[in-house]
């Protein structure tokens, strides 16, 4: 009974509802202060993982893409847990069951079948988790993605302007090689196309279907060169093997001095690091490959966990986010993607 | 026609000569050293004699702890950097002694790199552009052969209190250890970020609190590697365990002389940012003239500490003073 008396007293009271104001008021800031240090888990459904297997028509594999959400996500409040979706997403649907019973926070998904993505969209919604998509579309979710089209413009803009500054007045050739039904490949094409009729409105484009099949660069381009024998030519290549395959046929028929050569991707099989020396190097500037325009999708990773954080903070999100994609030169390559390792 | 010709010519080499050596503004580019326009000491400065006097009161039994590895070709080296050892024997053939004593002798031509095995970075070994420590402009200040400013003939002692901070067990703790399989002991895996939370968490562990002058030593585990080589050459240089910028911006905080860790970069790599090309060198040595010092070993310090729950000692390390030179490699024992 005591020790009620003095809180009758009205001073006491009034310190009394102070001290719990305050109490209130710290602990309240406290849960602010510690909102931000929230972690998240998040789930991500990778394309494909298996050995070898590339992706969107790049050299870049689904280990690369892995890869960068796990660097990115060291310097995040994100716990990750990772899927495989396999060979034409087969296993997609488990792996949203699963990610749903772990109850993430959020879902990435990257498949490029927009029927498994509809069911996908259908049972994260069920389970009130938000979804990113990469690449392909999905309902509802906001899309990261290559912009193949924006890609195929820089390349014909760096062969455009190549053209025009080196062989003004010359009988020119272009030629647009590689597989040509390839992934965002005929997005890619047309991009040069439209840049190059822009930069040279009478040169003449031939188009150089591989098949998927760089070994088939060889004959293709010997025998395009072979029926062109005065004029320079400039080579867009669809992606990075395709560009070393026709620098090497090039070379075999006695025209690299003949050529220009720019090529998407820029994955490691081109851009050289610290003691490799590739295509790609501050040390071999004048290389007949220009450049190639880089895909990054070695760094979706970066991009797509600060979305992520976004969506799950409240905070606006754009619908559609593409990569910034640039030309690696040799006179950038090691600003773009300095050499780290001492291999 | 000819004198023409040559003013041309003349004029055409001035302007390519001024824009190959185009120099930056090195004022906006670095800050000034704290010690004046003129230091081309960094960090060491901090090693007064007050500061070589109280690291001496952490010698108390005289145990000395080594904290170098063995130098030898085959050791894992950064990018095209080589070492190669010839011995001169000569004297050894029969005939080649020397007087009635048959005086011997042997001697060695060591061709190498001088940022190799365990090693220091010296203030002139990391710049931004061409602006390196103390807002200096390093394109005036080189030779075919060495620096002219900047060079380790300007370094102070190093004679101070060394701390081992003990990241391997700070992450153990935290039950956020994630190791390599190629790695016989516990290590931090590649990539891994040590922040200034985990340099504090492992300073609390040993109850320790830094001070100005100190040397931090940070054990990651990954120095296992090197130990092992030439069989783990590849996945020591793959990439490795180390500090990030959070935990840089707070060791420049505490002006410490420096910071080495069992590793080839001190720093995690890969790095935070794709983007930035070894940034903790630059935020440590360009900025701060803070060393860095390279492929320390630390095991045997941290299992000392481990023991005796002191992570502390004297920090016994020479260093050349090698006329314009951009780091060295180094001797190191902790004494206790």
């Amino acid at each position: 009974m005591a020790s009620l008396a003095p809180a009758a007293r009205p001073g006491r009271r009034r310190r009394a509802v102070l001290l719990v104001a305050c109490a209130i008021t710290a602990l309240f800031a406290s849960h602010l202060a510690g909102a931000d240090e929230r972690r998240y888990t998040i789930a991500f459904a990778n394309l494909i993982e298996e050995p070898g297997v590339t992706l969107e028509a790049t050299g870049f594999t689904g280990r690369d893409v892995r890869e960068s959400l796990l660097l990115a996500a060291r310097v995040h409040p994100i716990d990750l847990v990772l899927y495989d979706n396999g060979r034409d997403c087969a296993r997609a649907p488990a792996n949203v069951e699963d990610a749903v019973s772990r109850k993430v926070d959020l879902f990435i998904q990257y498949c490029h079948s927009a029927d498994v993505n509809a069911v996908v969209a259908e049972k994260l919604k069920a389970a009130r988790i938000p979804v990113i998509a990469v690449n392909e579309p999905l309902a509802g979710a906001p899309l990261y993605t290559l912009d193949n089209g924006a890609a195929g413009r820089i390349a014909g803009d760096a062969l455009g302007d190549f053209a025009l500054r080196t062989w003004r007045g010359r009988p020119l050739e272009a030629a647009i090689v590689g597989s040509l039904a390839g992934r965002g490949v005929p997005e890619r094409a047309h991009g040069v196309q439209e840049r190059l009729r822009h930069h040279l409105p009478a040169v003449r484009i031939t188009r150089l279907d591989t098949q998927g099949n760089p070994a088939q660069v060889a004959g293709l381009v010997g025998r395009f060169l072979a029926a062109r024998p005065g004029a320079k030519v400039l080579v867009a290549a669809m992606d990075d093997t395709t560009a070393l395959a026709c620098k090497s046929a090039l070379e075999a028929a006695g025209r690299l001095s003949d050529a220009a050569v720019v090529s998407h991707g820029a994955d490691r099989s081109i851009r050289g690091g610290m003691s490799e020396r590739k295509e790609i190097d501050p040390n071999n500037r004048g290389s007949i490959v220009l450049g190639s325009v880089a895909f990054y999708l070695d760094r979706v990773g970066y991009a797509v966990l600060p979305l992520a954080l976004r969506m799950l903070r409240g905070q606006p999100t754009p619908p559609r986010t593409v990569t910034p994609h640039r030309l690696i030169t040799a006179a950038n390559v090691f600003v773009e993607y300095p050499p780290y390792d001492m291999q | 026609m000819k004198l023409a010709s040559i003013l041309a010519a003349s004029i055409i080499a001035l302007v390519s000569f001024s824009t190959a050596f185009a120099q930056t503004d090195c004022t906006k580019v670095v800050p000034a050293s704290p010690w004046g326009p003129n230091d081309e000491t960094g960090a060491t400065n901090r090693v007064t004699p007050a500061v070589t006097k109280a690291a001496a009161a952490e010698i108390r039994e005289g145990k000395v702890i080594p904290m170098s590895y063995i130098l030898k070709d085959g050791v894992p080296l950064f990018g095209s950097r080589f070492t190669k050892t010839i011995l001169t024997a000569t004297s050894l053939a029969p005939g080649g002694a020397l007087g009635e004593n048959q005086l011997t002798y042997m001697e060695d031509t060591w061709l190498s790199q001088s940022h190799v095995g365990t090693h220091l970075d010296g203030v002139g070994h990391i710049g931004r552009k061409d602006c390196y420590y103390n807002q200096t402009a390093m394109g005036k200040y080189i030779n075919q052969n060495t620096m002219t400013k900047l060079g380790l003939e300007h370094l102070k002692s190093f004679a101070t209190r060394g701390v081992l901070i003990d990241a391997v067990r700070v992450f153990q703790a935290a039950g956020k250890l994630k190791s390599n399989p190629a790695c016989r002991k516990a290590c931090l895996d590649k990539g891994t970020v040590i922040t200034a939370a985990d340099l504090q968490a492992g300073l609390k562990m040993y109850n320790v609190t830094l001070r100005e002058g100190d040397i931090v030593v940070v054990h990651t585990g990954w120095g296992d590697l090197f130990e092992q080589f030439p069989a783990q050459n590849a996945t020591f240089n793959s990439g490795q365990p180390g500090i990030g910028k959070d935990a840089a911006t707070w060791l420049i905080s505490q002006k410490i002389v420096a910071v080495g860790s069992d590793n080839w970069a001190v720093e995690v790599i890969p790095g935070e940012d794709p983007k930035e090309a070894f940034i903790v060198h630059n935020m440590l040595i360009t900025d701060n003239g803070i060393h860095i010092i390279e492929n320390v070993r630390t095991d045997l310090m941290a299992d000392e500490a481990a023991r005796t729950k002191r992570a502390t000692f004297f920090f016994n390390m020479t260093v050349p003073r090698a006329y314009g030179l951009t780091g060295n490699f180094v001797g190191i024992d902790g004494i206790r």
